[in-house]
């Protein structure tokens, strides 16, 4: 069974198609990389997927759900998780505070009694520090929890902001470029603690990354995203070897004409 | 792990091992609050009966200062139209106990009508910022300012100037309340201590909201409302709830000077009254709730300052023969002009050593857990990825025993 289906997604800014006729399939547990030069469209996907962008066709799927018509917020109470290219956390707040914010949709209180300070409210709080602390300890930050972003290592804030998702209990995962700013070495101790997180935590990933071998090491399948279109998908192995891809990658000679030419 | 790990580790202590003031360091704490709250209820209760007025109108400054700071400081909009939302209440609530409950400055005014008005008031100030907040999901900063702008101009044009709500220019009474348990709310005093327990009420809310998942989802839409999206935070919830609770408060407010006052009148809301409002919001700092509270009070009573100071009295009124309210808002413009350029984060980031102190902080410049790592740690390579992720719980690195895999936390789940 799939996880998420997308099936004709498509959506236009203006006159530039960002995205058109776009099929994905992510069956349960599995690794799926999806791949393409900048410009291509993956991160819109990804906040079509969320519900951020509005698509002008098509329909996503969570679990044989169509989701199409929800707000963000009930995609993430489903179970989908998300991480951001450019570091998806509250600045301004601390990495604590940041954990807190991460339980919101499970939180056991109503806005009204937390105004109104029904005790109950402050007993809950403690509770949620109490299991936020421990996650922080988990991860070795207890260090930090005071601490706010602004000023911590991008490494350490990475690291933040992959635990704030995993707080979030997500069933699916959707990591966007996660290890970008990482050198080789460092993206393939990553894809072996991606292959532990999926064991553990029971999870199904959707991965927008670049570095190549790091999606043959540990996806199970690839899509390749060019110029707003499935180029075409299959298990790594075939990919790496399709010459599209390469063209597309490289720039380099295309042996069959492509259809997509628009900037 | 190794060295990466360690260079982040290293030069911060240790949260579990934070300091903590002694039993003498509570109780010196302790002593401070209550000579602070203490004295302000003392000068309350020995000052002229006109200076208790003057300090209940800070006190109704210091709710709109709150109300003002929830879309400012939280939200991060502007609002130039507040005046909107302090005038329809305090209409409402005088229009409510006069016209309604038949309250007369001579026959008085049961507390229960009072409580009733004031209720109105504040139902009344939220339905009119829900109005507000609902535009405000569409547009934000300049755009959001001018319709702010446009709105408490409309309200002055036309609810303002409705004759049965208003009764023109000679305005709707609003009688004070007969007294209850044997205190009298009919003098200034005893209406300025009246006006403190509706401000701690406020103080209390406006606490509980920063203290729990309202004011974490608030203030993370305020960053980034994509982000905040993302960790299943319904954004045009709570978007529309810091507005009705802003609303709320400044209808609070606004019941509150109806009585004050007893009598309301429309020329007191204006637009230069919602920019005096906004200044001093931002001389108190964004967002901080102590900066907030005292500069409100302090652009409250700065009009009376020079009385204090014949030659200063002299001056102002003689020489430039101006009003004060004029000077308040030149003054609070420069004071505004400087905290931006000179002092950010306000009158609050400057006592904010002695607000951290209270708190039960060592007294310091700096806050914790700040200062403590160097921003030359920023975007070192070192620090990215491996040694780190390797703390995300996965211990099985390649140096361990694959036999250790029952030992992975099965609590994430």
């Amino acid at each position: 069974m799939s996880v998420l289906e997308i099936r004709d997604t498509g959506i236009r800014f203006g006159g530039l198609v960002a995205l058109e006729g776009v099929n994905i399939d992510v069956p349960e547990w599995e690794i799926v990389g999806l791949i393409g030069p900048n410009g291509a469209g993956k991160t819109t996907l990804f906040n079509c997927i969320m519900g951020l962008y509005t698509p002008n066709t098509g329909t996503v799927s969570y679990r044989e759900r169509d989701i199409s018509s929800l707000p963000t917020h009930r995609r993430v109470e489903l179970g989908i998780g998300r991480t951001f290219q450019n570091i998806g956390l509250v600045r301004g707040l601390t990495v604590l505070e940041n954990f807190l914010v991460a339980q919101h949709p499970r939180i056991g209180y109503g806005s009204l009694s937390a105004l109104a300070g029904f005790p109950r409210t402050f007993a809950e709080e403690r509770r949620l520090k109490a299991s936020a602390m421990e996650v922080l300890d988990f991860i070795g930050l207890t260090h930090l929890a005071e601490s706010r972003l602004d000023g911590l290592p991008y490494g350490t804030l990475k690291l933040i902001e992959i635990g704030t998702v995993l707080a979030t209990d997500p069933d699916l995962l959707l990591l966007d470029e996660p290890t970008s700013g990482m050198g080789p070495e460092e993206a393939h101790e990553f894809g072996e603690r991606l292959l532990e997180l999926r064991k553990t935590l029971n999870l199904t990933v959707l991965m927008i990354e670049h570095h190549v071998p790091l999606v043959v090491g540990v996806c199970d399948y690839v899509y390749v995203l060019n110029f707003g279109k499935v180029l075409t998908d299959g298990i790594p192995a075939e990919i790496k070897s399709h010459p599209e891809v390469i063209a597309a990658y490289l720039g380099g000679d295309v042996e069959e004409e492509t259809t997509d030419v628009p900037a | 792990m190794g060295t990466a790990t360690e260079a982040i580790t290293a030069p911060i202590p240790a949260t579990h091992d934070r300091w903590h003031p002694s039993t003498a360091g509570w109780v010196a704490r302790l002593t401070v609050l209550v000579l602070i709250f203490g004295g302000v209820l003392w000068v309350t209760a020995i000052v002229p009966q006109y200076w208790a007025d003057r300090i209940s109108l800070a006190v109704i400054y210091c709710i709109i200062g709150l109300s003002l700071n929830v879309v400012l400081g939280y939200v991060g909009q502007v609002s130039l139209g507040h005046h909107a939302f302090v005038g329809i209440a305090a209409f409402v609530a005088a229009f409510y106990v006069t016209e309604q409950a038949g309250c007369t400055a001579e026959l008085g005014c049961p507390f229960d009508h009072f409580l009733a008005g004031i209720g109105l008031g504040v139902l009344s100030g939220g339905v009119a910022a829900l109005l507000l907040g609902l535009v405000a999901l569409r547009i934000r900063g300049l755009y959001l300012a001018l319709i702010t702008l446009t709105y408490g101009f409309m309200a002055e044009r036309s609810i303002f100037e409705i004759p049965s709500l208003t009764r023109g220019g000679a305005g709707m009474p609003a009688p004070r309340p007969d007294g209850i348990l044997g205190l009298n709310f009919t003098s200034d005093r005893g209406f300025a201590f009246l006006t403190f327990v509706f401000l701690a009420l406020v103080l209390f809310v406006d606490w509980r909201l920063l203290r729990s998942k309202v004011g974490r989802a608030i203030l993370s839409i305020k960053h980034s409302e994509p982000v905040a999206a993302s960790y299943g935070i319904n954004v045009t919830a709570y978007k529309l709830l810091a507005f009705i609770l802003s609303g709320m408060f400044a209808g609070l407010a606004g019941g509150l000077m109806a009585f004050r006052a007893t009598t309301v009148v429309s020329n007191d809301f204006n637009f230069s009254i919602a920019l005096l409002w906004v200044l001093m919001v931002v001389v108190g700092g964004l967002g901080n709730r102590t900066g907030v509270v005292v500069i409100s009070a302090f652009f409250a009573l700065f009009p009376f300052l020079p009385e204090l100071w014949t030659a200063a009295d002299r001056f102002v009124v003689d020489t430039l023969e101006r009003s004060m309210s004029l000077v308040t808002i030149v003054f609070g413009a420069l004071l505004a002009l400087l905290t931006i350029i000179q002092f950010p984060g306000g009158f609050a980031e400057q006592v904010s050593p002695i607000t951290r102190w209270l708190r039960g902080q060592k007294f310091s410049m700096h806050p914790e857990g700040e200062g403590g790592h160097s921003k030359g740690h920023d975007k070192s390579k070192s620090d990215k990825g491996g040694g780190l992720l390797a703390k995300l719980g996965l211990h099985r690195g390649e140096h361990d025993e694959p036999a250790e895999e029952a030992d992975e936390p099965e609590g994430k789940n």
